[in-house]
């Protein structure tokens, strides 16, 4: 081979490194990190991790904190994602007719996606706060009892999930917009034509049609929920008694509160297992039944 | 909700502005509270708009916490990882679209692969590599850990995808290098998805919170999220200067909705060019 023939070949290395070295390093050595991890037991302090195989998985999978924190994870998914996209979608649906001005709203509606969560969760905090904040101003008002919106084990969880949905609707909506505006209108004529009424046209024609948009949104918001920390962080700290610890919390609790980082790091792995059969889950579902244009 | 559509127009705009209202109102309580003293504040019913408005609490909390180093870090830390992240994911979308070579698939694999791992339950491990590399408490190690991201690369891979390949090949028969030919001839081109990626990199990690605050014990190192809400939590603010943390929280906000109110068409396009990357 000669020299140039070697340096073009190595071109193409040189240039996938920039990203390579640095997704090598901080994501893909990690997680074969957290593997090993967890099959051993460690306290962050000593020198010496000690192997114990399963055991750190026998222990998680026999302890009741992990299947209260797995149901407060399926609640807190599904009490995130199915408003998020549903409220999306009807509102885009609204919107979707012309409507002057409709800008303005679209942008007030989107603004909360894209400021700090922390910053917005302290907001949100006050609001909640039980004597005198305005959430309670306003139940007070309408003649119903006060609510412990972060004390109270029964709400704290629909504490957060609330201003988890405020943060994203109008994101998951503007996707919507979008899809919506992708649906020829010629299909919708045909179907005029044919006499559908509007929730047959809505339901065979629209709905398949922005099918791609509404799985995007369902993995994304999926993903999002299981790794949601901010705002538990801010307004719960997983509390009070466990109502709002998800897995996701528990794992950080476990590794950078009581340093036990084998089992911490089971968890991380039982997280990383959802997710990616989630993926490969919604993957299959796509090739099935997403209509691509 | 079809009765709303059919009865049109004026209907649905009181819909909207309520609901546009009620979306906003926690920015306009965020900003009212802020301008309350703590008597007024713990009154109830509450004040719509506060009897005489304290201006000054703004400048007292930016006083009480360093709040301009904050920002600073933030700025700084979110504009470094926005340029790093266009050189190294042009370059790695480049090879991946319009070059050959063997190790392609098994790239484009891994990538894919690192698409499925949530980034915050690698976390602890992540943490461990920080502290073997020695960049725990240092700009390189907030910098440097966030560099790629792989939404990034399926962004620009998306981009060029769709610019033809005579165009890039026209540029190898007049002898330009690959170099040039990504960033004189590819990226110019696609600057729309460079502008979506800098905009949404830069507001992802000016609002980092929990990897920044993990990696970072130095208080001199904090970015503004953790620093706003070590604020709230220890200088004595919990719950009892609730107008002074308000204040903190509008100066934290603010610059972002700037930027989107600035930026609203470019960051409303990056929707559909996420749609559309989500395809590829």
């Amino acid at each position: 081979m000669t020299r140039s023939k070697v340096i073009s070949g190595l071109k193409p290395i040189l240039f996938t490194l920039p990203a390579m070295v640095p997704f090598v390093l901080f994501w893909l050595a990690p997680l074969l990190y957290v593997l090993y991890l967890s099959f051993t037991e460690w306290d962050f302090m000593s020198p010496e991790k000690t192997f114990v195989g399963l055991q750190n998985y026998a222990d998680l999978f026999s302890n009741p904190a992990f299947y209260k924190a797995l149901r407060v994870t399926v609640l807190f998914c599904a009490g995130s994602v199915l408003p998020i996209i549903l409220l999306g979608l009807g509102l885009a649906l609204l919107m979707n007719r012309k409507l002057k001005g409709s800008a303005l709203y679209q942008v007030l509606l989107f603004s909360p996606w894209v400021t700090p969560t922390v910053a917005v969760s302290i907001v949100w905090s006050w609001i909640y706060e039980p004597e005198v904040g305005l959430a309670n101003t306003v139940l007070d008002v309408l003649g119903l009892e006060k609510i412990g919106w972060l004390q109270d084990p029964e709400w704290a969880l629909v504490g957060v999930l609330l201003v988890t949905i405020w943060k994203s609707v109008g994101w998951a909506m503007i996707f919507y917009l979008v899809a919506l505006r992708n649906v020829p209108s010629d299909l919708l004529e045909a179907g005029d034509l044919d006499g559908a009424s509007a929730g047959q046209k809505f339901f065979r024609i629209t709905l398949p049609l922005i099918s791609p948009t509404t799985l995007f949104l369902f993995v994304v918001q999926l993903i999002q929920a299981l790794q949601a920390y901010d705002q538990i962080n801010v307004l719960t700290q997983g509390g009070p008694s466990g109502s709002t610890r998800t897995l996701l919390y528990l794992y950080y609790q476990s590794a950078f509160e009581s340093f036990q980082i084998g089992e911490a790091s089971s968890v991380a792995v039982v997280l990383v297992t959802i997710c990616m059969l989630l993926s490969v889950f919604s993957f299959g579902v796509s090739r099935r039944t997403t209509h691509y244009q | 909700m079809r009765i709303l559509t059919r009865l049109g127009g004026p209907v649905r705009h009181l819909f909207f502005a309520a609901l546009a209202l009620l979306m906003a109102f926690p920015f306009y309580w965020m900003v009212t509270s802020a301008l309350k003293t703590n008597d007024e504040i713990w009154r109830s019913p509450p004040t719509l708009w506060p009897e005489v408005p304290l201006w000054g609490n703004f400048a007292a909390a930016w006083n009480e916490a360093p709040f301009a180093r904050y920002m600073g870090n933030s700025i700084f830390v979110a504009a470094s990882i926005v340029i790093l992240q266009i050189i190294n994911s042009g370059m790695m979308a480049y090879a991946l679209t319009h070059m050959k070579f063997r190790l392609k698939g098994l790239f484009a694999g891994v990538i894919l692969f690192g698409y499925m791992v949530p980034a915050t339950a690698v976390y602890l491990p992540g943490y461990l590599v920080l502290s073997e590399l020695h960049l725990l408490n240092s700009y390189a190690g907030l910098i440097l850990s966030n560099c790629v991201s792989i939404f990034a690369i399926f962004l620009i891979r998306q981009a060029f995808l769709q610019v033809s390949h005579e165009l890039v090949e026209a540029g190898e028969v007049d002898g330009a290098s690959h170099m040039r030919i990504l960033w004189t001839v590819l990226v110019p081109v696609t600057r729309s998805s460079f502008a979506v990626l800098a905009l949404i990199t830069f507001i992802d990690q000016y609002n980092n919170y929990f990897w920044p605050m993990l990696i970072t014990k130095n208080p001199d190192l904090q970015l503004v999220s953790a620093g706003l809400r070590s604020f709230f939590v220890e200088g004595g603010a919990y719950g009892l200067q609730w107008p002074l943390i308000m204040a903190a929280s509008a100066f934290t906000i603010a610059p972002l909705l700037l930027v989107f109110l600035l930026a609203q068409k470019t960051i409303m396009q990056s929707v559909n060019m996420t749609a559309g990357s989500s395809k590829g």
